[in-house]
């Protein structure tokens, strides 16, 4: 899917846990995720702290959407 | 460590008034292992039915096989940290009743749980139609999470494995098998002029019915470690893992690995057998980084010159398996690989989830999305109300008169990733 729509043109992050695959099947700006079962939050932590970890991949991801790539980019920070 | 496995063969089972084996019959006293089994306050009733090679038989939805076993010699008990107390198993004289399995079944925990048929199609793509089944049907009490559910399923196969193992315990074996392995100078120096040669073992450690435990330890907490390998052969590594029942070890694998004994078989022959280096599959990208990274570790500080690496699982373990295969080539340890596939039912999309040029030497249990029909069975034990939503089934799955017609991911062991079945696919 991340191919896909990047073929037609649109930018595509992708976020996800297992960035060995992603890097595997191609995507351009990968987002690493906290864990396969829960990508975008935390169980074990508090409500509170888990909106601070979803925003700040979400942050993340909007801001590799806005980077020009050459090749294919992990951002970990 | 030096392990005598001694087969008691088994050719049939029956309920009888006394437990017993007498001239490869095994006799089972249905009511008292009940109420043996009735003793964990977790579980509201059993039922325990007999199923063997040939009837017109069906087993659903299935969580575990055990193979009974007693050790009558030697440090610790069977399942030890979980049934025995916890002490390192491996050594001495342990009695098996070959032929025979206990197999578990019930009301579904999640939602991806096996089928064993006895007979027809569906017998030939699971080993344990060929064995004489001590089939326990649990009902859970009400109001049990998912969790407490599992553990007591789980715990009521091990504890009926050693109800009938313990029946073995003063027979005279009618075969014995002797595995050993040496402390590791010791061993390398008993055939230095052979290839060394060790099993990264890959344990599922996913999460509910996704787990599996070493001596009593959730192997997802676990580090990578090295085992004897006739450890295992004790059941130092227990399942609790049945979800896409086609390539999950049970706990029946673990204690029959195929990779171990034919290791053990080519041992000073071709090879020198050096030991297992267990590992895990976790969720998190760091614990599969920590992991692999420790299973390269680990080659080297043995002095490997080449190991197996099987999976336990498909999807993101194939990542798992990929940085093990990588990792461990790049110190100049020689890999094989063996996994199965999931390449769509036309057998034509990508087979693993990831991929690496080191993965050079790969062997496959089947591609488990090839779909089939299983006919109807006169005999249901446990029950069909969960056929359509179970892995490898769909809408539509369950056909009035009891045909099924699904992905052979459904049936237990099909795609199984020791090599325990009989499914490959080679290229020439």
């Amino acid at each position: 899917m991340v191919k896909g729509i990047e073929e037609s043109g649109i930018p595509v992050v992708h976020i996800c846990t297992v960035v060995p695959i992603s890097l595997t099947v191609g995507a351009n700006r990968i987002v690493p995720a906290i864990a396969i079962p829960h990508p975008l939050g935390d169980p074990n932590l508090s409500k509170a702290e888990e909106y601070k970890v979803r925003k700040r991949i979400v942050d993340k991801a909007l801001h590799a959407l806005t980077v020009e790539v050459t090749e294919q980019t992990v951002f970990e920070n | 460590m030096r392990l005598e496995l001694g087969h008691i063969l088994i050719n049939d089972v029956q309920f009888g008034d006394v437990s017993k084996v007498e001239n490869g019959v095994l006799y089972v006293n249905k009511e008292e292992m009940k109420a043996l089994l009735l003793q964990d306050d977790h579980i509201a009733d059993i039922q325990i039915e007999l199923a063997k090679p040939g009837e017109s038989t069906r087993i659903t939805p299935v969580k575990d096989v055990i193979e009974p076993r007693v050790k009558v010699s030697g440090d610790g008990g069977i399942f030890p940290g979980v049934k025995n107390k916890v002490k390192t198993v491996g050594s001495g004289r342990t009695h098996v009743l070959k032929g025979a399995a206990v197999v578990t079944a019930g009301k579904i925990v999640g939602f991806q749980e096996g089928i064993i048929d006895m007979s027809g199609i569906g017998a030939e793509y699971t080993p344990f139609s060929k064995l004489n089944n001590v089939v326990v049907v649990i009902e859970p009490q009400e109001g049990l999470t998912q969790y407490e559910y599992e553990a007591a399923a789980r715990n009521a196969g091990l504890t009926a494995g050693i109800y009938l193992g313990e029946l073995a315990r003063n027979l005279t074996p009618d075969e014995i098998e002797v595995y050993e392995t040496k402390p590791i100078f010791e061993q390398a120096n008993e055939y230095p002029e052979l290839p060394k040669v060790g099993y990264v073992y890959m344990l599922q450690t996913q999460g509910l019915l996704h787990d599996t435990y070493v001596y009593g330890v959730d192997a997802k907490k676990i580090v990578p470690t090295i085992l004897y390998p006739t450890e295992i052969m004790d059941g130092a590594i227990l399942s609790g893992n049945c979800v896409s029942a086609c390539d999950k070890n049970t706990t029946y694998h673990h204690l029959n690995n195929p990779i171990i004994k034919n290791l053990y078989a080519q041992h000073g022959k071709e090879i020198n057998f050096m030991g297992v280096i267990i590992t895990n599959e976790n969720v998190f990208l760091a614990d599969k980084e920590r992991s692999s990274d420790w299973t390269a570790k680990l080659t080297e500080y043995l002095g490997l010159d080449g190991a197996i690496v099987s999976q336990e699982g498909f999807g993101n373990p194939d990542t798992d398996l990929i940085m093990n295969c990588k990792k461990i080539e790049g110190k100049g340890v020689k890999t094989v690989i063996v996994t199965d596939e999931y390449a769509g039912q036309d057998g034509s999309s990508q087979s693993l989830a990831d991929a690496d040029k080191a993965a050079d030497a790969v062997i496959t249990g089947g591609n488990a999305n090839e779909v089939i029909t299983l006919p109807p069975m006169d005999r249901i034990i446990g029950m069909l109300d969960y056929t359509d939503t179970i892995a490898g089934g769909f809408n539509g799955s369950l056909k009035a008169d009891g045909t099924i017609v699904a992905e052979i991911q459904i049936i237990t062991g099909a795609t199984n990733e020791l090599g325990f079945n009989k499914l490959t696919a080679r290229t020439y």
